[in-house]
């Protein structure tokens, strides 16, 4: 979230669409639901009439994956009709920059955009450039009426998604969505601020990140970004995915969201020129120029003394992965299954159920030698080799269960959706064996680190150099549990020299050595300071000699009165509760909205570190330069040139989101154009890997989501018999109309299949589901939780995983599966 | 020592008994349900066990009236013109002055004392063994309910006469509560009808 | 009928138009409770168990009523006992099992139950269970949680003020005041202890429309209880009179 949970309430229309805030996300309805008696509206985008829709102000339903085209006419409706917040796009956006006269749309290449390569799958992004002046400033049009321009351009690509295209694709009610557009669109005005939840059911498709670009679209072109009430707000249905993804849990990002290096950058410096924006816009503040400084501290923290300048700071150790290699999870499981893996460590996660193609999924475990599952009960993971079809005789696979702790048997930090790094304490003593997860590593560490000191191996420095300095060790030099304080403190920074502030006469201390580090402005590239992740830093502090965790705060002051109580626990980064909340104000620094003023520049007083007059009042901002109108820096600070990006160049299959199909879709052709599909995600060629579109054997769009009651695969709540209770048995819900052509009755066991796989299932018949009305024929849509798996309840009978049937194709940035939208047929069982 | 006349058998009089000890059993805990007495659940250890006792007691009195029909229930049925007459007199109880007509073995203030108890006896039986048994069944639940405690205010009412009656008012009835005899004097007096039926007169 | 702490007593306010569905209720009364999981199955619902039972004290119900906007108006309901004033339970109970709380809700002494479930016939909203122990339980407002200062746990867990506790009368003037035009429960049976705030007719969520007690019960409780006493007297009076007045049979008279 840019925003966070408690910000919800401050908007006056909030768009739930590609999520099910009521039930997934119960939180962020209290504060839906405060907005709400304050009069704002909500509104609900979503193939079924959910329990949001129910709480809803309008309703709107729209077929499963095609979320752009919705969206796309929501461009449109909104340029048209001049709804748009003309001085934040002039002032805060590239709208008015000049694209090269090369560049083209899918208005003119019939779906594509130039410069695509189609052996490649992928495009050449030379043409999606801007025009420069000679000092390497973009040329921009403040009249946004140059034909090259971002806006114009827009207007050209989004004219294309008519209201009648966009019903003819969606499905959506024509009158609905124009209701939608209008009321979506009245928060252009200074004084209306829009916001909106998503999850899931955007980002699992083929164009999952176009979906949320798209949505950014909008939200810049409203003036609702960095606004009090508005932003792009992912509810993250987990309570610490937020932390783990801040962390690099992902294979192409290390923690603070610095890249993994890649072959071809050979040493520390390569990787800092190939890996910092540069930008000759005066006015910007281009923060990720401090590359150098985080990845460097962040070789001294897990490297520590044995990284030092001469040997690079250790960056040589870090693991690399090939140029252009895609690590993610289908590609994991794909290796897998090709047998590429020996070993496999599924930890904290149940693959064989959550994978989309989980037959693929459970097939590629039965390559493994060896499987160590980490975990609070064995699942349908640990028990791959005896689940539905295996037959154990034929498995080599060793498994191993190494149980663990649940997040209330251990102390450490969550970080939820809106970026609040929250302490959490430890309630209860673990049951049994179980470790938490710290500790395991711990005893895994030790061990291996004696292996490599025995026997040598390949290339033992990595894991020797290990910093590893999280408590009391015994004799042997072992730690003998896992201060999780010292790793917070080591994850925040310390300095390891007295460090000087440099540009000042005489030279100012910063930071003492060995102290925590006070904010990542202190943080260092020549090696006197470490930090294990810079965005984190700021979060366990020292103040007057004394050690804080900033995160165990429980403050309950709210001074501004928009809910940012900025004494609770610490969000990164230093504390800042809204992202970009400098485009909140105007460039004199008042605030667009006097109602909700985010941050307001105080002229007058005196800022107490500089002693100059002139102090931002209300969040913590971003960035302590005055407004952009007396002499400051443009808002958007993470970006090179300082704007929020209409036209954005950054993902792969266009500056602009464009409407394709699914994968697997009930269309022969896409109604937009002749490209049915995104031309740039990859297509897995095994027979495990089929798709089938417009198939007479999978008339039906499905799609996957969750219920309240169950989390992800349901291994912590199938176990909760009071969970069980409410959500017993896995369902697919239908219409009516489809139920009544199938002769299916509400409440019968039916069977769903997929072109990988299929699974029987409770029919759940119901007027929240209704056939769509595309193209001029009609379709039926269904939709099944993913929380249920053969192995508990050890009856069976919960029914196995709808990741049975999803397809295990992926986003073409991010590679999350299509699990939202592809084809099925239900039949009688 | 006057001759005596046996009025009951040895099992009659100890039905009797059984019925009026467990009437006595029931009208106690069934006052204890009706107003929450809790000294006197605690008597039996507490409510539950309380309507155990009231349960199965009821099973015993359910039975011993049904024993009583065999010699009462006939006779409590027959009527005649002497009948009618003791009517006209209230029995001789209003005023120890008037002629009471000759009567049988039971008066009929007895026979319809006894019809009532068999009929209040039946009811509050049967509405017992609904409330206990038939607890799934809202309507036999209410019903029963309801019958069960009308028929327990006929019992209220005539039992105490008939402890009254049988007692202080008739000095030496008790006595046949006892052994089942009575003098044959006395028998010839209120008994004519009956001593010419068996013989004796 | 009215208690002793009518002025202080405290209610549930359940406003189902707040209701997400989320049933964080459900479990937080059965973690509280510590009452067993349900083996169920689903019947083609998201209601579920689907009714209350002895080990589920509130369930929401999910109602699906006609709507002119949207395919259909999905309307989730908070049910459970409604501690009534005038509560047929209490009055058919008897063991005084049942018994008012010093907040006015009606709870339980489970010790004291001795299993006729007459109470569940006298409950005009079908409430009471039975356990596996046969006694009775139900919602008994988490009065163990308010004599230690503490919120009921279902209200304690909504999270979007779904339901409420409070004083009675604070909760229907505010309900009012934010323009609840029905709030079902103020006056029927002198006034329930689980009130709902409605815009529409109660009978769209479900609710039962002039809730009243079995008459056999009222006419029971009112009648025929005082009679029992009443006759007892009688007769033992009237028996002791006639011995004053008339006195006992003399030798040529009978016994009845």
């Amino acid at each position: 979230m840019t925003n966070h949970w408690i910000d919800l309430k401050n908007a006056d229309v909030i768009l739930a669409m590609g999520g099910n805030p009521a039930s997934n996300h119960p939180i962020s309805m209290k504060w839906i639901m405060r907005a709400r008696e304050k009069g704002a509206k909500l509104i609900c985008v979503d193939p079924r009439f959910s329990q949001t829709a129910a709480k809803a102000d309008l309703y709107a339903p729209l077929r499963s994956g095609t979320d752009i085209a919705f969206l796309g006419g929501m461009i449109n409706y909104i340029l048209e009709n001049n709804l748009y917040f003309n001085d934040y796009v002039l002032n805060y956006t590239n709208a008015s920059f000049l694209v090269s006269p090369d560049f083209k749309g899918p208005a003119d290449m019939d779906g594509l955009f130039s410069g695509y390569n189609a052996e490649k799958r992928n495009y050449d992004k030379k043409s999606w450039s801007f025009q420069m002046d000679e000092n390497g400033i973009a040329l921009k049009d403040p009249t946004l009426e140059d034909p090259n321009c971002v806006f114009q351009l827009l207007k050209k690509h989004y004219a294309r998604y008519t209201v009648e295209k966009v019903v003819d694709i969606t499905g959506t009610p024509k009158d609905k969505l124009l209701e939608v557009y209008k009321l979506f669109g009245s928060t252009g005005k200074p004084d209306r601020v829009g916001t909106n939840c998503y999850a899931m059911g955007w980002t699992q498709h083929t164009v999952g990140t176009q979906n949320i670009r798209a949505m950014t679209i909008i939200q810049v072109l409203l003036g609702n970004m960095g606004m009090a009430g508005g932003g792009i707000n992912a509810l993250r249905g987990e309570a610490n995915v937020q932390g783990s993804t801040d962390q690099g849990l992902l294979f192409h990002i290390l923690p603070g969201y610095n890249p993994t290096p890649n072959a071809s950058l050979v040493d520390l410096a390569t990787y800092i020129e190939k890996n910092t924006p540069t930008t000759k816009e005066p006015r910007s503040v281009n923060w990720w120029a401090n590359r150098n400084k985080y990845i460097t501290s962040y070789l001294k923290a897990i490297y520590g003394e044995a990284a030092t300048k001469e040997n690079d700071f250790g960056y040589s150790w870090l693991p690399k992965i090939d140029v252009g290699q895609n690590a993610s999870w289908l590609m994991i499981f794909d290796k897998m299954f090709k047998g590429d893996f020996e070993g496999f460590f599924a930890w904290g996660q149940n693959p064989a159920c959550s994978g989309a193609n989980s037959n693929k999924t459970r097939q590629a475990m039965t390559k493994l030698k060896w499987l160590v599952n980490v975990n609070l009960w064995d699942n349908e993971t640990g028990s791959f080799w005896r689940g539905p079809g295996m037959n154990p005789k034929d498995i080599q696979t060793e498994v191993f269960i190494l149980p663990c702790c649940s997040s209330v048997e251990k102390e450490g930090s969550i970080s939820n959706s809106g970026r609040w790094a929250q302490w959490r304490y430890k309630a209860v003593e673990p049951v049994g064996q179980s470790m938490p997860d710290a500790e395991i590593m711990n005893e895994l560490y030790f061990k291996i680190k004696e292996l490599y000191k025995k026997e040598g191996g390949a290339y033992p420095e990595p894991i020797m150099n290990l910093t590893w300095d999280y408590g009391d060790r015994d004799a042997a030099g072992k730690v003998k549990h896992i201060d999780i304080h010292a790793v917070a403190k080591e994850i925040n920074g310390y300095f390891l020299e007295d460090v000087y502030d440099m540009k000042v006469e005489p030279p100012k201390l910063i930071g003492k050595k060995g102290d925590l580090v006070t904010s990542f402005p202190s943080l260092q590239a020549d090696g006197t300071t470490s930090s294990g992740n810079w965005i984190y830093c700021n979060s366990y502090i020292l103040k007057d000699g004394k050690e804080i965790n900033m995160m165990a705060r429980r403050g309950k002051d709210d001074p501004t009165g928009l809910g940012l109580f900025p004494g609770w626990s610490w969000a990164w980064p230093v504390n800042r509760r809204i992202i970009y909340n400098r485009a909140s104000v105007n460039p004199q620094g008042e605030p667009w909205d006097p109602k909700r003023p985010l941050l307001k520049w105080n002229a007058t007083k005196l800022n107490a570190t500089t002693k100059t007059p002139g102090v931002w009042e209300g969040d913590v901002p971003d960035g302590p330069a005055p407004p952009m109108g007396t002499d400051g820096k443009l808002p958007f600070i993470m970006k090179s040139d300082g704007i929020a990006s209409i036209f954005g160049p950054g993902l792969v299959e266009g500056p602009f989101p464009e409407h394709y199909e699914a994968m697997e879709c009930p269309l022969e052709v896409n109604p937009m154009s002749k490209q049915r599909v995104n031309p740039t995600i990859k297509i897995f060629g095994d027979k495990m890997d089929a798709s089938f579109s417009c198939d007479a054997r999978y008339p039906f769009v499905c799609t996957t989501y969750r219920v309240s009651e169950h989390w992800q695969t349901g291994v912590m709540t199938r176990h909760c018999s009071w969970l069980l209770e409410m959500q017993p048995q896995n369902f697919v819900e239908m219409s009516v109309e489809l139920a009544k052509d199938l002769k299916i009755s509400n409440g019968e066991t039916v069977i769903v299949s997929s072109g990988r796989g299929e699974i029987k299932t409770v029919a759940m018949v119901s007027e929240r589901f209704k056939p769509f009305k595309i193209a001029g024929s009609t379709v039926h849509q269904v939709g099944i939780p993913w929380h249920f798996g053969w192995q508990f309840p050890e009856d069976g009978s919960g029914y196995d995983s709808v990741n049975l049937l999803t397809p295990n194709v992926g986003d073409a940035n991010t590679m999350i599966p299509e699990s939202k939208a592809f084809m099925v047929n239900v039949r009688k069982a | 020592m006057a001759e005596m006349v046996r009025k009951s058998r040895v099992d009659e009089i100890l039905n009797h008994w059984i019925l009026a000890g467990s009437c006595i059993l029931l009208s106690i805990t069934g006052f204890a349900f009706l107003f929450h007495l809790e000294p006197v659940a605690s008597v039996f250890g507490g409510f539950t066990t309380m309507a155990t006792v009231h349960n199965w007691g009821g099973v015993v009195f359910g039975l011993s009236l049904l024993y009583s029909m065999r010699d009462y229930l006939k006779e409590s049925l027959e009527y005649d013109a002497d009948d009618l007459g003791w009517f006209k007199v209230a029995g001789g109880y209003l005023s120890h002055k008037v002629t009471v007509p000759p009567m049988g073995k039971y008066n009929p203030g007895q026979k319809l004392f006894y019809l009532a108890i068999v009929g209040a006896g039946i009811a509050i039986a049967l509405s017992g063994f609904g409330i206990w048994l038939m607890k799934e069944n809202t309507t036999v639940m209410l019903v029963s309910h309801i019958v069960h405690n009308v028929a327990f205010i006929i019992f209220v009412l005539a039992v105490p006469i008939h402890i009254y009656l049988g007692t202080l008012a008739n000095p030496g009835t008790f006595q046949i509560m006892v052994n089942g005899m009575m003098p044959l004097s006395d028998a010839k007096k209120k008994h004519p009808k009956w001593m010419k039926a068996v013989g004796k007169m | 009928m009215a208690n002793d702490n009518t002025k202080n007593r405290k209610a549930i306010l359940v406003t189902p138009e707040a209701c997400i569905g989320c049933r964080a209720c459900q479990v937080a009364c059965k973690s509280w409770n510590q009452l067993p999981g349900i083996k169920t199955k689903n019947n083609g619902t998201y209601q579920n168990p689907p009714d209350l039972a002895s080990a589920a004290f509130n369930i929401i119900q999910y109602n699906e009523v006609p709507s002119q906007e949207n395919p259909v108006r999905w309307l989730f309901v908070s049910r459970r006992c409604m501690h009534c004033e005038d509560a047929g339970c209490m009055k058919i109970c008897p063991s005084g099992a049942l018994y008012r709380t010093a907040e006015g809700a009606v709870a339980y002494d489970r010790d004291k139950c001795i299993g006729c479930k007459l109470c569940v016939t006298a409950c005009p909203f079908d409430v009471p269970r039975y356990d596996t122990d046969n006694k009775v339980t139900k919602c008994h407002l988490c009065f163990d949680r308010i004599a230690a200062a503490m919120h009921p746990a279902c209200t304690k867990t909504c999270p979007t003020g779904a339901l409420k506790y409070g004083d009675r009368d604070e909760l229907i003037g505010t309900a009012k005041k934010e323009g609840f035009g029905t709030i079902y429960g103020e006056k029927d049976l002198d006034g329930l202890g689980t009130i709902y705030a409605f815009k529409d007719e109660p009978k769209l969520y479900g609710m039962k429309e002039n809730p009243t007690i079995p008459s056999s019960v009222v006419f029971w409780h009112n009648y025929l209880k005082p009679l029992s006493v009443i006759g007892l007297g009688g007769v033992v009076a009237a028996a002791a009179i006639h011995y004053l007045a008339i006195g006992p049979h003399k030798e040529k008279e009978e016994e009845v």
